[in-house]
């Protein structure tokens, strides 16, 4: 059995004890006051997305088509901001309910453009699941595109002149039918698309 | 004559050189166990490789947070699994052992896991009933067991067993200072820890009820005792200062917690877990799968706790219940390390089957057996023992 602690202790003992609580009491208040980006926020705290974007650089020749195919993987990796696995031998796969891809190129542009998309909806145990997908490029959305799942479905879509006068292009493709494939997956894990190829051509 | 005295063997040796003895020669006897079964499964191994070879999984995660620290957001690898989900005292302990030795950081991380191991049995002694078929099993167990890959490598469960241990070692003596500064390590090493307060607030009752205390004077009795209640503000002062490091490194000082969503863990009811874990039957033959072996570990596990209960131990089986369950809300993954590398855990287990002497032998046979098939498992990617 300890024996009570003498005064001074006792005293230093108390101190020590509020300090203590008044330290946790500050941190309590910076878990509910975080200084963070806002991509931080929106994929870990809000989660209000399952993409968190990356500053990937979006390294791209205008005019190709990239292969999002285990043959591509070095082409592609650095136009993958978030929301991808893979690739795999049937394509580089969406996750969650929004993936991005990044195309950063130096070729001048100022004419019209088209976003080439080769794409197939995911099955779940043998089954099709045909996928909307809305796509949004530099905040601006351009088109909803049906995917089917049967076989592979390519896609063209007008980028408007002026829309990518920088030199970027940041799409975002959104998929409102994104497939929970097990009861307990959470939203970061759906599933919706595989991508096979992507770039963008003079319209 | 004492039960636990009647059941110690006859000893030739001084009982305080066989307490040391004993956790000696199961890490020698563990390190040669799973060294054989490294050469027998790795190609080209070596006993240069042979520590490296062992860190697999997390482990590497370890590794860096000793040699580099933690990341910053974005993470290095553009990754939105940062490291900051990994709790630092005991990357923080081998990150300064590196430093001050310059060896490779797995040896020096095996070291210190060996180190640490004995240690948690040394002190395990009184807990164990001061018997010494149950300290001997206890010691195999952690240093050459089925599981010993986590408390020989580089996994925060033998820290954390460690701390564990050593605040039910204070408690019993009732050194509530003592266990608190050990509750604070606790806290620093993984998030449950925290929860070892509640064994510090069961223990403090009990003491003040075996002192005549009623439950209406329990809170005037605590504010009179100054060391108790530092006691209760210290054991969360890992987690806090870690917090309180991630909000200046990061501007989040619940980033451990928040990027837990990179992992895409599920979130569902603890029954339903274990329930789908255990009817997850193999698609052909008997061999469980690593969903059941998950399923039946967690159940050993809340048999263990409430045997924790009838015996009394509520300080024990509280913490245990609750270390238990928190996992539990986010899928069956790592039951079976959470479960072996909960201290009480062990420590019953050990009690119970050290309380026969041909229940001790086959049990010391079967757990220096599962020693060469849990590091063949382990480096052969078996699931369940992730």
């Amino acid at each position: 059995m300890t024996q009570p602690l003498r005064r001074p202790f006792a005293l230093a003992a108390y101190a020590l004890t509020a300090m203590l609580l008044a330290s946790y009491a500050l941190v309590m208040w910076w878990t509910i006051h975080p200084t963070v980006p806002p991509n931080y926020r929106a994929y870990y705290i809000d989660q209000t997305t399952t993409c968190m974007n990356q500053p990937v650089p979006g390294t791209y020749t205008l005019g190709t088509i990239v292969s999002y195919l285990p043959d591509g993987a070095n082409a592609a990796k650095p136009t993958k901001p978030c929301g991808w696995e893979g690739p795999t031998g049937d394509g580089t796969h969406a996750v969650g309910t929004s993936s991005r891809l990044r195309f950063a190129w130096s070729e001048p542009t100022t004419a019209a453009l088209t976003l080439s998309l080769d794409m197939i909806a995911i099955s779940k145990a043998g089954t099709p699941m045909p996928q909307s997908v809305d796509v949004v490029v530099n905040e601006q959305k351009l088109a909803t595109l049906k995917v089917g799942a049967d076989a592979p479905n390519h896609f063209d879509v007008a980028i408007p002149a002026g829309l990518v006068t920088e030199g970027r292009a940041d799409v975002v493709l959104e998929f409102p039918d994104a497939v929970q494939m097990g009861p307990t997956d959470p939203a970061t894990r759906w599933r919706s698309i595989k991508l096979l190829a992507a770039g963008l051509l003079p319209a | 004559m004492t039960d636990a005295v009647a059941l110690r063997p006859a000893r030739t040796i001084p009982l305080s050189a066989a307490l040391v003895l004993i956790p000696l020669a199961a890490a020698i006897v563990g390190l040669v166990i799973r060294y054989l079964a490294y050469a027998a499964t790795v190609d080209d191994a070596s006993l240069a490789s042979f520590a490296d070879g062992l860190c697999r999984w997390d482990c590497s995660w370890y590794v860096h947070l000793a040699e580099v620290g933690y990341d910053g957001f974005p993470t290095p690898k553009l990754s939105n699994g940062g490291n900051w989900a990994f709790f630092p005292l005991y990357p923080l302990i081998v990150g300064v052992l590196i430093k001050l030795t310059a060896l490779p950081t797995m040896v020096v991380a095996t070291a210190t896991s060996i180190a640490l191991s004995i240690g948690a049995v040394r002190i395990a002694w009184p807990l164990l009933g001061k018997n010494l078929l149950a300290y001997t099993l206890f010691a195999v167990f952690l240093l050459a067991g089925p599981f010993s890959i986590y408390f020989t490598t580089f996994y925060t469960e033998v820290l954390f067993l460690f701390l564990t241990v050593c605040v039910f070692a204070a408690l019993k003596d009732r050194r509530y200072l003592l266990a608190g500064l050990f509750a604070a390590g606790l806290s620093a090493t993984r998030i449950v820890g925290v929860f070892i307060v509640f064994a510090i607030l069961i223990e403090a009752w009990l003491d003040h009820r075996e002192r005549g205390g009623t439950f209406r004077d329990f809170i005037p009795a605590v504010f009179r005792r100054p060391e108790l209640l530092l006691s209760f503000a210290l054991a969360p002062l890992g987690l806090f200062a870690y917090m309180a490091f991630l909000h200046f490194k990061m501007g989040d000082a619940l980033a451990f917690q928040h990027v837990q969503r990179a992992w895409g863990r599920p979130f569902g009811l603890p029954p339903a877990f274990v329930w789908n874990a255990l009817l997850s039957a193999p698609k052909e033959g008997f061999i469980p799968t690593a969903s059941q072996v998950l399923g039946a570990t967690t159940i050993l596990g809340y048999v263990l706790s409430i045997v924790l209960l009838w015996k009394r131990r509520f300080g024990m089986a509280a913490y245990s219940l609750v270390a238990i369950t928190l996992p539990l809300f986010a899928g069956m993954a790592s039951m079976l390390r959470f479960v072996s590398g909960l201290a009480p855990m062990p420590l019953m287990l050990c009690e119970l089957l050290g309380k026969n002497r041909i229940v001790f032998a086959v049990a010391l046979l079967l757990m220096l057996v599962g020693a060469w098939y849990g590091t063949v498992g382990w480096l052969t990617q078996y699931l369940a023992l992730v």
